[in-house]
């Protein structure tokens, strides 16, 4: 076994080690949430210390730093409660799969993500109500991501690339196979939604990085057409949402989808990808972390338009809340900026038709975000709530969100990967058709 | 090269004083915040003489070979422009701070408030000397989103409302200078401004926008900074912000109407060599311009809020800067926004006397025609006729042969200098309300200032603009790319002419008892477009009307779809 694999084995290990481990503590969810915390911190210094020595992932090593501090900001944004125990477990679980799928080789790679889409159609069986008939949509969109994930490994090479490609849209959402991730984000329990929003896409860009290169036009300009609707419904279907779980997986699709169509065009996943692929959940999974502080206080149903004026009596909340909503919908200078620009600039447009459709659906996260926020934090203050502001554990798992979006806005798109040069500045000589 | 950090780390420096200590030492902390404004203001004159002595300066914390490598590559490029709009900045900058210190003293969120007063002229500083697109948009961008904080007052649904509407605005005209950026690099391969001029002059493309539709790279990439420069500057139609952001403090208006509402005209000149090679652009701005002045200066006349007068002045003043650079004269419109943002810090620093003086004193603002008045006497009649009509002349005679100005060959400077007539015959018509011009010294006094002003203001323009372009071949070929087509410049100087004399005409006749027979419809147009400028032409009900559709269509759509939010 050579060194890399068994550093491979070894980082996807760990987690799965913890999860084990962490059973010990099931009968007291403290020392089960620190207990998660502190293995995922483990995780996150391993992959820090070791990930040099795996070979280069195409959409470069950000997305491994990603998936342990994700799972590590989503624990420590949640209550310590018995009712959160399994997700305590499932994060790490879900985070040493994760990793298997990212840096393994292809066949035990193709085998984990098997597995992960079993375990979140089961977890999502397991939580399904009669009163969300639509998570069945869910279900078995994952499980067909499962099949795909199976015919991958064993069907010959047209129909296996066709395959990856599916499970990849399941897992990156993609229309006509998004309603896994809408069923993910809402449904899941505890802290998973805002764990599994980064893992699940990072997952799927793993996979068109290395699908993408071998299909045939006709699928690349289907799959940007595909992309294109689903930036564009995304955020209409943001835009009508009030319930702030559903926006914020309408919203997210919105920008996935704009990476769909930024691949599509250029036949590849790059660390820019990935840097918007990262931010963009780690934006959604932080907007998360703050509804559930929302949740915390005035109970799992609370309608969001019965709150108001938070920022009278959060003020710490109201900032963080603030600069969240900033780098979700795009603005500078955080990550998801930095992203969505490092795409704009390095790909060249397959048509102006669909840069404007993608114009559109990054203006319009301005507007169903930034109504909702001001909703929440602004307004009248209500006699009827108790503004309790943000305590220690949430204050600093919102505070790494922010400083984390912060820091990938500012920092080189080279960062992640060093043997990726950035583009060579280009430009066009003469008459350009520019209307397809 | 440090001076030009300086400045806006000053700036910084004064905003953490402001924000990082206990809340006993808060009003202490707010005074000894104003040495490094004080300090930055200094800095920017210090790096405006050494950039008229020595020349630009470049400061790149970046690679310029691979500039899309760094997400957002921070660089200072500070020309004479660039530290001009330095020095305006945080000289009004010096003088708001210290007003508002005074101003939000034991108010609850004094401390947040001069913060972001701080922050905003770091921003502004920034916006100013970026060195490239991509830095300049950045800055840009959190401008936006800190005129939304300035303009906000949690608990007040008006304000958040207008702070909601200010922010939305501007992400419209953001988006569409995002899409100019992103087209720029796909066209030119570059985001640096000197590059991107020098790449754009000399590799001209097409972009076939359709098939039968063709438009210059030039063009679409200008038009799309353009609407952009829009925004910032509130003209018609994304003008709408700016009354909707009145609720602000006061010195939030002194700022934002001497400093940020500035910004358009800074982008259009930060690009003048790109916009100067598109002559569709800068027409389309001439109209804008225009439009917006005219819609601008009507709407503040039929306001009754003074903050909503001043408003509205400051939009028509804005449009009247955009019709400056839509014909060519960069340089006047800077001049002009430096003139006006002055001028409107004042007036709007002093406005809450006025309110306050208004509270106290009942007979005040003064009630017109209180007693019965004396017509206007010859002597007046005469003053008046020699400022509007002869004096012009004197100008154009003078622009001509004395300032060497070419305006035969110059379309820009004459449409200019007839707006110049129109505006001060207009300025000047307000000697109908004043009786006291009876004397020859008051007269003559009058005439020789208002010559001496016009004089100084035309030497000044002039020599300003050899300041900021020393290249007259520059200034030339820009007012070339402006030229309109010869019918259209010719029918706006007949009409100009036309609308003066008949103007004095009709106010000479009827203050002397004189009929002039009026088609009905006209006698009562005045009082029909009363209503709807009073009412800001409606324009704020069609948003909201735009907005209802575009939510109608929303939910429409949502409920088309058998998803999830059913």
């Amino acid at each position: 076994m050579s060194t890399s694999t068994l550093i491979a084995w070894l980082l996807a290990g760990a987690p799965l080690v913890g999860a084990v481990g962490s059973l010990l503590f099931w009968s007291n969810p403290d020392r089960l949430k620190l207990f998660s915390i502190a293995w995922s911190i483990v995780s996150l210094g391993l992959v820090a210390g070791l990930s040099g020595l795996v070979g280069m992932l195409p959409e470069g090593f950000l997305p491994l730093y990603l998936l342990p501090l994700t799972a590590m900001i989503s624990l420590l944004g949640q209550p310590a409660h018995a009712d959160n125990r399994l997700s305590c477990v499932m994060t790490l679980l879900l985070l040493g799969m994760g990793l298997c799928v990212l840096i393994n080789q292809p066949v035990v790679a193709s085998l984990a993500l098997l597995l992960l889409f079993c375990v979140i159609a089961g977890l999502l069986y397991r939580h399904h109500s009669v009163l969300w008939p639509m998570s069945w949509l869910g279900i078995g969109t994952y499980a067909l991501g499962a099949l795909c994930a199976g015919l991958s490994l064993a069907a010959p090479a047209p129909l296996s690339s066709v395959a990856s490609l599916v499970a990849s849209a399941v897992l990156l959402p993609l229309m006509p196979f998004h309603d896994g991730h809408l069923t993910a984000v809402t449904r899941l329990p505890g802290n998973l939604p805002s764990f599994v929003v980064l893992l699940l896409p990072l997952l799927g860009l793993h996979g068109i990085a290395t699908a993408l290169p071998t299909i045939p036009d006709t699928v690349a300009w289907t799959l940007s057409l595909f992309a294109l609707v689903g930036a564009f419904y995304g955020a209409v279907k943001a835009l009508a949402q009030t319930r702030v779980r559903l926006l914020l997986a309408y919203g997210s699709l919105s920008f996935f989808s704009m990476l769909w169509w930024f691949a599509a065009a250029t036949r590849s996943a790059t660390p820019r990808s990935a840097l918007l692929v990262g931010t963009v959940g780690l934006a959604t999974s932080g907007l998360l972390i703050a509804w559930q502080v929302v949740r915390t206080r005035y109970g799992d149903d609370v309608d969001p338009q019965a709150v108001s004026g938070l920022a009278f009596g959060m003020p710490q909340y109201a900032v963080l809340l603030s600069l969240l909503a900033l780098a979700a919908m795009g603005l500078p200078p955080f990550g998801v900026f930095a992203g969505f620009m490092g795409l704009l600039l390095s790909a060249p447009f397959p048509s102006s038709g669909g840069l404007v459709i993608t114009l559109l659906a990054w203006l319009a996260a301005s507007w169903y975000i930034m109504q909702t926020v001001q909703r929440l934090l602004f307004g009248v203050r209500r006699a009827e709530l108790r503004y309790t502001d943000v305590l220690r554990t949430e204050l600093a798992a919102l505070s790494i969100v922010v400083l984390v979006l912060l820091a990938l806005g500012l920092a080189p798109a080279t960062f992640f990967a060093p043997d990726q040069t950035g583009s060579a500045a280009h430009s066009v000589t003469g008459s350009l058709v520019w209307n397809r | 090269m440090t001076l030009v950090l300086l400045v806006p780390a000053f700036l910084l420096a004064a905003a953490a004083i402001v924000l990082v200590g206990p809340d006993r030492t808060r009003h202490a902390r707010a005074k000894i915040a104003a040495y490094p404004v004080g300090i930055a203001c200094l800095g920017a004159v210090g790096t405006l003489y050494q950039v008229a002595t020595t020349g630009p300066i470049e400061i790149r914390f970046y690679d310029l070979s691979s500039v899309a490598a760094f997400a957002i590559p921070i660089g200072f490029y500070v020309d004479r422009l660039s530290a001009i709009m330095m020095t305006l900045i945080t000289g009004v900058s010096v003088i708001i701070y210290n007003y508002s210190v005074g101003y939000m003293f034991q108010d609850r969120h004094a401390r947040r408030y001069l913060a972001m007063i701080c922050l905003t002229d770091f921003v502004l500083i920034c916006m100013v000397s970026s060195s490239n697109l991509m830095m300049l948009f950045l800055f840009w961008q959190v401008l936006s989103y800190l005129l939304y904080v300035l303009a906000h007052n949690h608990g007040h649904a008006g304000t958040l409302a207008g702070a909601f509407k200010t922010f939305t605005l501007l992400r419209v005209a953001d988006t569409a200078l995002l899409a100019g950026i992103a087209l720029a690099y796909q066209l030119y391969g570059t985001l640096e401004f000197q590059e991107l001029f020098v790449r754009a002059t000399e590799t001209p493309i097409a972009l076939s926008l359709w098939p039968g539709m063709e438009m210059s790279g030039a063009t679409a990439v200008t038009l799309l900074f353009f609407v952009g420069a829009m925004g910032k500057s509130a003209q018609f139609p994304i003008h709408l912000w700016l009354p909707g952001s009145l609720f602000a403090p006061t010195p939030v208006h002194a700022l934002l109407h001497a400093g940020i509402i500035n910004a358009g005209g800074f982008l259009i000149n930060r690009l003048a060599p790109l916009f100067g090679l598109s002559s569709t652009t800068l027409h389309v701005a001439f109209v804008v311009g225009t439009v917006t002045a005219i819609l601008g200066a009507s709407m503040m006349l039929a306001q009754n809020d003074i903050k909503k007068t001043l408003g509205f002045s400051t939009i028509g003043q804005m449009g009247y800067m955009i019709m400056e650079c839509g014909l060519g004269a960069f340089s006047l419109a800077v001049f002009h926004l430096i003139a006006h943002g002055l001028f409107k810090a004042t007036v709007f620093l002093n406005c809450g006397n006025v309110i306050h003086k208004a509270r106290q004193e009942p007979h005040f603002p003064h009630v017109d025609h209180q007693v019965d008045e004396e017509g206007l006497s010859r002597l007046t009649w005469f003053t008046g006729f020699v400022t509007t009509l002869f004096i012009p002349l004197l100008i154009l005679l003078v622009t001509h042969g004395v300032l060497r100005i070419p305006l035969l060959e110059s379309q820009g400077t004459v449409i200019f200098l007839f707006f110049i007539w129109i505006t001060s015959s207009q300025a000047i018509l307000t000697l109908t309300r004043l009786r006291q011009v009876a004397s020859w010294k008051v007269s003559a006094a009058m005439l020789t200032t208002l010559l001496f002003i016009v004089f100084v203001y035309l030497g000044a323009a002039e020599a300003f603009t050899q300041f900021l372009y020393p290249n007259p071949d520059d200034v030339a070929s820009y007012f070339k790319a402006a030229a309109l087509p010869d019918w259209m410049f010719d029918l706006i100087i007949i009409v100009a002419t036309v609308l003066t004399i008949a103007s004095w005409s009709y106010l000479y006749l009827t203050a002397h008892g004189r009929t002039v027979r009026m088609p009905a419809w006209v006698e009562g147009l005045r009082i029909r477009l009363y209503l709807p400028f009073m009412n800001r032409l409606y324009a704020d009900e069609m948003y909201q009307l735009l907005g209802n559709g575009i939510m109608r269509l929303v939910h429409q759509l949502d409920k088309l779809e058998r998803g999830w939010s059913r």
